[in-house]
């Protein structure tokens, strides 16, 4: 944890709170009050943070459902920083690549680019490499998540690329989703705890029903296990080696989206499903993020892959292992 | 809420343990069935708990006076979670190193820990505890086996029910109302009860399995002496209530199914279809996430907290993913016993004791019911 988190973490909850609909003057206040470099090194000119300063962060801007590139755009100017990429303009990542590089020359496609339209490069990962591509050298189409947040396909024909090695971009990606998702699953919570509290029915509150208590508390299970979940994910990525964790959390929060958005709408009624009320910013995005960045089959099948290849006596030692080292690096 | 939020404090190295307690297991149940690794916190061995307790491995945290290990709270639990991952039959010492013992540490008497935890370290005394009666199943304050005051002491009359373990356990912590004028959870106390205490008779309740762990204890005018009483007459509601974190919170909440995990991934061999796949990768990405909840609440336990909320949320969540596995196995798996046996034998006993893991310990209802408190809905 760096010594400036809750700094950080103050200046981030008051500026959300303030953000107005404006897409092009609420990136540059957050660029301004340096939120885009919260990852980037302090020899980079960063913020000089770590996975558990971008964690609190994002979370606020899953809570205050932030219509923001932040993540994308504090990963893509850390892994370009590493790999010797150019921090100039705008950068944002994909989230999915169809392609080949040959020599310095890109062509394919890349979808699901968070605000492509609205940035100067991209950062994508093809053939082993980390690639930097202008977003002025792409046929570039708008495309929209369920939320409404910006999911561009940008095609490349022999575009010219600068490239790194491959640096996890993907999982990393996972990672900003489960984050956002871990704040935003908690102000639903939050705003479902409150509303049937408040809410009278049949002479009493919701929240003195037996069968609302249920539902709202393996809610609150699965938020805690998101958060659980999203910690242990941050710790192994902060020691370098996060593979399997970044996985695990990405499905266990995919999860929790399933059950925890049901829930919310189900306590609400029918004023949850109306455009003024404020839970649809926050379960349209989860429902969009469940899908981005490794849905849970996905995820599933790739860890459960993973696992058997090892053996059936071998998930065991490597899991305790895994968070064994932790403590071995922290002593 | 913050709770589950927060970097887990740095752990001791701890070592060689993982590999002390992986080795003492192999060597004590070699070849153990997969069928008898599964829920084995409810599978006794006398044999192995005192090689557990010759191997160190049981009142760790205990001071050495006492026969303890004088060890750290989260070396404590890497053996249990190693024990448990490997099978091991830990039901004979298991209550008194979780619960009894610590019980005794707090409030019993200089004379009684002398006397109690020594063997208890060495796997070789055995506790049980009275909680539930006939009348009084879920709802604990219903308690009605009465204990009165005497010139010596105490004289119980009474019956408990669902005693797991009674049949061979030496002690009893009994709960049972001190105060006849009292309803509900004023006027209880807690009772230390030798076993072999004249007017004591336990029967077994046999489960749906054919295995006997459960029994119903009559008291019929049982004499106990005056230090009987632990801790403070009319506080046993407070005091059962304190046990109720290390009791919920522990690795036993998710690793009871461990072993049709391990089979199913034997059965699976290196490349399964998809579905299989997935199937395992979820439950590994569960299984992780609870792992880390549940050392969460230890690393709280050794800091001197009781997170209650935290350890209803591990049972409630580990009882659900726990009871998730087997029908999820049953689903995708054809089953042949004659072609998987390993698979088929643990499979079909986790089907029939998994309905037990969201009633022991806590129902369902009860823990979501104490989580709703914690959420400020009643």
């Amino acid at each position: 944890m760096s010594d400036n988190r809750d700094m950080v973490v103050d200046t981030a909850a008051r500026l959300f709170a303030a953000l107005g609909s404006d897409y092009a003057t609420n990136i540059a206040e957050v660029e301004a009050a340096g939120l885009t470099d919260l990852l980037l090194p302090a020899d980079d000119g960063g913020f000089g943070g770590d996975w558990g300063d971008a964690a609190a962060v994002l979370a606020l801007a899953g809570a205050h459902a932030v219509a923001l590139p932040l993540g994308e755009v504090m990963l893509a100017r850390r892994l370009a920083a590493a790999g010797g990429l150019s921090l100039n303009g705008r950068l944002t990542i994909a989230g999915a690549t169809q392609g080949r590089l040959t020599g310095d020359s890109f062509t394919g496609t890349l979808s699901q680019v968070p605000w492509g339209l609205e940035a100067d490069a991209v950062l994508a990962e093809a053939d082993g490499r980390l690639l930097r591509l202008a977003v002025a050298d792409a046929r570039a189409a708008r495309a929209i998540n369920p939320a409404g947040e910006p999911r561009d396909t940008l095609v490349f024909e022999r575009a010219p690329a600068t490239s790194a090695s491959e640096a996890g971009l993907f999982a990393q990606g996972a990672l900003l989703r489960v984050l956002q998702s871990a704040g935003a699953l908690d102000a639903a919570l939050k705003l479902s705890v409150d509303y049937v509290n408040g809410r009278q029915q049949f002479g009493r509150a919701l929240a003195a029903f037996q069968a609302v208590q249920q539902l709202l508390s393996q809610f609150a299970v699965e938020v805690a296990a998101v958060r659980a979940a999203a910690a242990g994910a941050c710790e192994a990525a902060d020691a370098g080696d996060a593979a399997f964790e970044i996985g695990a959390a990405k499905l266990r929060t995919n999860i929790a989206i399933g059950v925890g958005t049901a829930a919310a709408h189900q306590v609400h009624g029918a004023i949850g499903f109306t455009q003024d009320y404020s839970l649809h910013p926050l379960t349209r995005r989860l429902w969009s993020w469940r899908s981005e960045f490794g849905n849970d089959a996905y995820w599933a099948v790739r860890l459960g892959h993973e696992i058997t290849a090892q053996g059936a006596d071998a998930f065991w030692p490597q899991v305790v292992a895994r968070t064994d080292r932790l403590n071995r690096r922290a002593s | 809420m913050s709770i589950f939020a927060a970097p887990l404090p740095v752990l001791p190295d701890v070592g060689d343990l993982r590999d002390r307690v992986r080795a003492l297991v192999a060597a004590t149940v070699p070849g153990n069935p997969a069928a008898h690794r599964a829920n084995c916190w409810a599978v006794a061995d006398e044999g192995f708990s005192r090689a557990a307790g010759a191997a160190g491995l049981i009142g760790m945290i205990w001071p050495e006076r006492y026969g303890g290990h004088a060890r750290a709270p989260l070396e404590r639990y890497v053996v249990l979670e190693e024990l448990l991952a490997a099978g091991a039959p830990v039901a004979a010492h298991w209550i008194a190193d979780r619960q009894t013992g610590p019980l005794l540490l707090r409030h019993g008497t200089e004379e009684q820990k002398l006397k109690l935890l020594p063997a208890m370290a060495r796997g070789e005394l055995y506790a049980c505890i009275g909680m539930s009666e006939p009348g009084a199943g879920s709802d604990l304050a219903s308690v009605r086996t009465r204990a009165e005051r005497t010139k010596d002491g105490w004289r119980v009359n009474g019956q408990k029910l669902w005693t797991s373990g009674a049949h061979r356990a030496h002690i009893m912590i009994a709960l049972v109302r001190t105060d006849p004028e009292s309803t509900r959870n004023a006027g209880l106390s807690q009772l230390l009860v030798t076993m072999d205490t004249p007017g004591i008779t336990v029967r077994p309740v046999i489960d749906l399995t054919g295995a006997h762990d459960f029994n119903e204890v009559f008291f019929d005018d049982v004499l106990l002496p005056h230090d009987a009483l632990i801790g403070k007459e009319g506080e046993g509601w407070k005091q059962v209530t304190a046990e109720l974190s290390l009791e919920r919170s522990g690795p036993e909440r998710y690793l009871s199914s461990y072993a049709l995990f391990v089979e199913l991934m034997r059965w699976a061999g290196p490349e399964p279809d998809a579905a299989v796949a997935a199937l395992i990768g979820r439950t590994a990405a569960e299984l992780w996430t609870l792992r880390r909840m549940s050392w969460a609440v230890a690393a709280k336990l050794a800091g001197g907290e009781d997170p209650a909320l935290e350890a209803a949320m591990v049972k409630d969540l580990g009882n659900s993913f726990e009871q998730a596995l087997p029908p999820a196995v049953q689903a995708l798996a054809e089953i042949d016993p004659a072609g998987a046996p390993e698979l088929a034998a643990v499979l079909a006993q986790l089907l029939m004791v998994s309905p037990s893991f969201s009633l022991r310990g806590g129902t369902r209802e009860i823990l979501r019911g104490i989580i709703a408190r914690g959420l400020g809905l009643r």
